[in-house]
């Protein structure tokens, strides 16, 4: 039997708390979704502070107050525009139908007497009218949004005119008042005026319905892309008629509003430029002109600031023509600035994302004899098995029958039948990419699948998901609470399954990135399958890979890939940290698993060399060539090429296994001893590899070696 | 011979629907207008006709060609005040009409330029910056210069705005004269030019035409270039006729909005790419008469913009119908 391991006496292996690099927070930054609704709030920001440095007394009470009552039909107005702009239209002709609609309020509340909620009901048919004209052209036919609102802007202002010329001496002599119309037009309710809680209300419903409503959903659909809206089964054109009327139903509201205040209409000012308004609002609010995005709140933001400077310019003796020059501005400025941003987003994220950090494996340790040009290449003599049968076996496992049990690149469980293992049959299909493989104790296969985490399979091919996600890692401006690439486990005797999340930065396509960043991204986890809780139990680790129990169950060896070195963990003091147990290995360790003779069998996935261990020494010039240099002439870890390392109980390397260099087996991941014979997998390979060993135990099996003969 | 011009008149069988359409209600608008509209037909009435439509058939012709290319301007309007305030500014304050001219002009090509390098360097939708720029040059023009007037009057007997309003030679004034000069300045640059190949190109399918190599940044600048410049003539002429810049034209809407019917009903899809001279004419045949008709019978201005928006929404639908557009392709300018 193995020595004693003494854990106490391992030199301890420091792990970073936390990574803060201002590189990274700022490629972390840049791929978050807020980060373009940041031009509202920096705007609105500006102007409050330019208001308060000139303007005494403006946040007073009594101030806020006017503003807020005067700031309602401006607002829902701009919400109306909103809609139609996140279905993937414009609406040039909220201006007339807001005059109309306050017409129609007017007319119906003075001409014809009418009771007010009888009033209000009218003027949202008015303003509903205009919206079905706007939704059965542009919606219904397929007419361009543009001209088809420029048309109704204009019959819609040349109507309002005419009927306002005519009724407009009649509306202004009469006399009637009545206390529901005059408490919607001046009253407060909690210190805030009716007409900014009609705004809030219909903002929280915008809010409410871009979010959880199935009709908001549908707007923004169609909004963000038509084709994929119709091929989803959205009812495209029935979707932006209904938006239409939505926008048209608001723009009354606000008009009604407007009538309950002032009592009265211009035809020469009411509603004009009002679009023009709105829109500058609306880009301001959006950070550009972009459908398929309904964000009240911002849009609000966005409307508060265009409002604030307004009213402040004006309050300070601008003339409407300098507010307009301005307006005029600000909207050119804002959309270059959000085209220019969009546009070159995701390249300043692609050139920042990868932050290279200098690190050093040491020098290559314990390898005296055992080098390839030393001894012969033994895996040459290895027989192959299904070849080209199996895509990438990252992991290969036998169960006590000797059926051999591997993942492939298709995300498929596939099972290798003994003795001739010459047919492969799918076990089960799970998608991802499966990669470590382990039995517990009741023979069912537990699989880490990088992008979607801990997955178990039975041997009737039932998938069942463990977990895919762990607590969220502090001072992490990335959401790091996904498994991104859940890479190796174990099963500790109690059942608790020990893997590893090889990098949290990268996945499964491009995980050679992690390399050349060579940063410690990667954290061990662990899953209780009886309380069901997914722990972090050692964070910021560099690429953790294989996970193995020792063979007195009480330790965890955990490879660290680009370091070269093998960790271990003392399962009764977890958190005390990782302590090395192997280092200065000749090339990068992956699946570490368990040999008959109290040792462990190590996988290379590729070997190290003089040069890239002095690149991995210079993060500046890692970055300077992945910045530069096109991807196919980068210099990169020799991954081709890897072998098995055989290590005692104790971590001493006791022999090696080498490729000749014409292949056949080429990068090595896994191996599995197996009743005297060696299995091995590889993930770029299409075969498995098996080696008869010289004076194994031919009675040793995996699962026996874990749960025991007689399960 | 007469049924080959009538025919190409006509358009051959695979040009727009919608261009036979009109000059058919053209014509019977003419004949409707004849038989119940005192004065309609008279020859002073067609020279009225003529005269009172040059700066619309102008400004069609930018607007044409800024369509066609598949853009949009709205700032055109603005673009025609804002040209004649500075010329009228110019020659009002004693300057020679060829410096004023010359700097009108080379203002007109700045807003031009700067009009396409926000649309083709910066890559804002043209829409939207047209809107933008249309409501810049107005709001710095009142602020700057009329310092908050509605309108700059001219003094009548400036003999710039002389000239301008005057005949050049016996029976063809000089509005008409600039109008036919504009039409063949636009004949020319769309059938003769470069340019032109490139502007029908990027109408056609704007991103085969950039990824062929054609220079479409340049172009761009050429067709809003272009636009600013007709605008200016139109600009001239309205201004020398009535005898002030009126600054309202911009915000009431009314022209710009002419300006787009003429093109819209002359059978020029608003998807770009097809379409010349001969739209032009008709479309501008069938809203000069639609004008003059409906002064004649005394409707107010908003009776005239109820039916033109209701005369507009009617082309778009026809439009739509006999261009059928994929809206699935459409990117956020494509409104």
């Amino acid at each position: 039997m193995p020595a004693e391991i003494a854990f106490a006496s391992l030199p301890k292996q420091r792990v970073p708390l936390f990574v803060v690099s201002p590189r990274r927070i700022l490629a972390d930054v840049l791929a978050k979704g807020w980060i373009e609704s940041t031009i509202p709030f920096l705007s609105l920001l500006f102007v409050l502070t330019g208001i308060a440095l000139t303007t005494d007394g403006y946040f007073s009470p009594a101030n806020l107050q006017n503003l807020a009552q005067y700031a309602a039909d401006g607002g829902l107005v701009v919400l109306a525009l909103l809609i139609v702009v996140a279905v993937g239209g414009i609406d040039l002709s909220v201006g007339s139908n807001f005059a109309m609609s306050a017409f129609v309020a007017l007319y119906c509340f003075h001409i014809l007497n009418l009771p007010v909620p009888a009033v209000l009901v009218l003027t949202l048919a008015a303003g509903g009218l205009v919206g079905t004209a706007n939704g059965i052209v542009a919606g219904l036919l397929g007419c361009g949004a543009l001209l088809t609102t420029l048309g109704t802007m204009i019959t819609v202002r040349a109507f309002f005119a005419l009927a306002a010329q005519a009724e407009l001496v009649e509306i202004s002599t009469s006399s009637r008042t009545d206390d529901l119309w005059d408490w919607i037009g001046f009253e407060k309710f909690l210190s805030v005026p009716i007409g900014a809680w009609c705004l809030i209300v219909v903002s929280v419903l915008v809010f409410v319905m871009f979010r959880q409503l199935r009709f908001g959903w549908h707007i923004l659909a169609v909004g963000g892309n038509r084709k994929a809206a119709r091929h989803g089964g959205i009812p495209v054109r029935t979707t932006i008629f209904l938006a239409y009327l939505l926008a048209g139903l608001i723009v009354g509201l606000a008009g009604f509003l407007f009538a309950a205040r002032q009592n009265s209409i211009s035809v020469a000012d009411t509603g004009i430029g009002m679009e023009f308004f709105a829109l500058t609002a609306l880009v301001v609010g959006l950070g550009g002109f972009v459908p398929g995005k309904g964000s009240p709140v911002t849009v609000l933001i966005g409307f508060t600031t265009i409002y604030l400077l307004n009213n402040a310019m004006i309050n300070a003796g601008f003339r409407g023509d300098f507010v307009q020059l301005c307006m005029g501005a600000i909207i050119m400025v804002i959309l270059t600035i959000d085209v220019r941003f969009r546009k070159n987003r995701h390249r300043l994220l692609a050139s920042t994302y990868l932050d290279p950090v200098a690190l050093d494996a040491g020098p290559v340790e314990g390898m005296r004899g055992l080098m390839p040009s030393e001894i012969a290449p033994r895996l040459k003599g290895a027989e192959i098995l299904a070849s080209g049968r199996v895509d990438g076996p990252e992991d290969v496992i036998l169960d006590a029958q000797g059926n051999l049990y591997c993942g492939n690149r298709n995300g498929c469980i596939l099972k290798i039948a003994a003795p001739t293992y010459s047919e492969v049959s799918v076990l089960a299909k799970i998608g991802g990419r499966p990669l470590g493989l382990a039995f517990d104790r009741e023979g069912r296969i537990v699989t880490c699948v990088a992008g979607m985490g801990l997955i178990r399979v039975t041997m009737a091919g039932d998938v069942e998901l463990l977990t895919d996600e762990t607590t969220r890692s502090l001072f992490s401006v990335q959401d790091d609470t996904a498994i991104h690439m859940a890479d190796d486990l174990d099963i500790g005797p109690d059942g608790t399954i020990y893997f590893t999340d090889a990098t949290k930065r990268y996945d499964i396509d491009n995980w050679g990135l992690d390399l050349l960043e060579g940063r410690p991204n990667g954290r061990l986890l662990s899953y209780d399958p009886k309380s069901r809780k997914t722990r972090t139990v050692c964070d910021n680790l560099v690429f953790p890979n294989g996970v193995c129990l020792t063979h007195d169950g009480k330790h965890l060896l955990v490879a660290s890939t680009w370091s070269c070195s093998i960790l271990i963990f003392d399962l009764a003091k977890l958190s005390e940290g990782p302590r090395v147990f192997l280092k200065g290995l000749p090339g990068y360790p992956d699946n570490i698993n368990r040999a008959s003779d109290g040792g462990y069998w190590v996988a290379l996935a590729g070997m190290r060399n003089p040069l890239f261990d002095q690149v991995l020494k210079h993060p500046g010039l890692r970055r300077r060539m992945t910045r530069r240099v096109p991807p196919t002439n980068w210099l990169f870890g020799n991954l081709n090429i890897g072998g098995v390392l055989k290590i005692d109980g104790l971590g001493k390397i006791v022999d090696a296994l080498w490729d000749a260099s014409n292949g056949p087996l080429y990068m090595i991941t896994s191996m599995r001893e197996h009743e005297g014979s060696l299995f091995l997998g590889g993930v770029t390979n299409d075969k498995i590899g098996r080696l008869v060993l010289d004076g194994a135990d031919v009675q040793w099996t995996g699962p026996a070696s874990y749960w025991g003969r007689d399960r | 011979m007469t049924e080959t011009v009538f025919g190409n008149l006509l358009g051959s069988r695979e040009a727009g629907m919608l261009e036979r359409v009109v000059l058919v209600v053209t014509f019977a608008l003419v004949v409707l207008f004849s038989l119940f509209i005192d004065g309609f037909a008279t020859a002073g009435n067609l020279l009225v006709i003529l005269s009172n439509s040059t700066s619309l058939v102008m400004l069609s012709c930018g607007m044409a060609v800024v369509i066609i290319s598949r853009g949009l301007d709205l700032s055109l309007i603005a673009q025609m005040v804002s040209g004649a305030t500075i010329f009228s500014i110019l020659v009002t304050n004693g300057s020679p009409a060829a410096f004023a001219l010359l700097v009108a002009v080379a203002a007109m090509v700045l807003v031009g330029f700067v009009n396409a390098f926000l649309i083709a360097y910066v890559g804002i939708p043209a829409m939207l910056a047209t809107l933008a720029s249309a409501m810049c040059i107005t709001g710095l023009f009142r602020f700057a210069i009329l310092r908050g007037e509605f309108i700059l009057l001219l003094p009548k007997s400036n003999p710039a705005v002389l000239f301008l309003s005057g005949n050049i030679l016996p029976g063809v004034t000089v509005p008409v004269a600039l109008m036919i000069a504009t039409l063949l300045a636009t004949w020319a640059l769309l059938s003769y030019s470069t340019a032109g190949r490139i502007i029908y190109a990027m109408g056609d399918n704007y991103q085969a035409a950039r990824l062929t190599g054609l220079p479409v940044r340049t172009t761009t600048v050429v067709v809003y270039v272009f636009a600013a410049v007709t605008a200016l003539l139109a600009g001239l002429v309205t201004s020398a006729a009535s005898g002030a810049v009126d600054f309202r034209t911009v915000s009431n809407g009314t022209l710009l909005f002419d300006v787009i019917l003429v093109v819209v009903l002359g059978g020029i899809p608003l998807r770009g790419g097809r379409g010349g001279l001969k739209n032009i004419l008709v479309g501008a045949a069938l809203i000069a008469i639609l004008r003059n008709g409906m002064t004649l019978m005394n409707f107010t201005t908003q009776m005239q913009d109820a039916l033109r928006g209701l005369v507009l929404i009617l082309a778009i639908v026809i439009d739509n119908y006999l261009n059928p557009r994929d809206t699935e392709t459409d990117t956020v300018g494509d409104l």
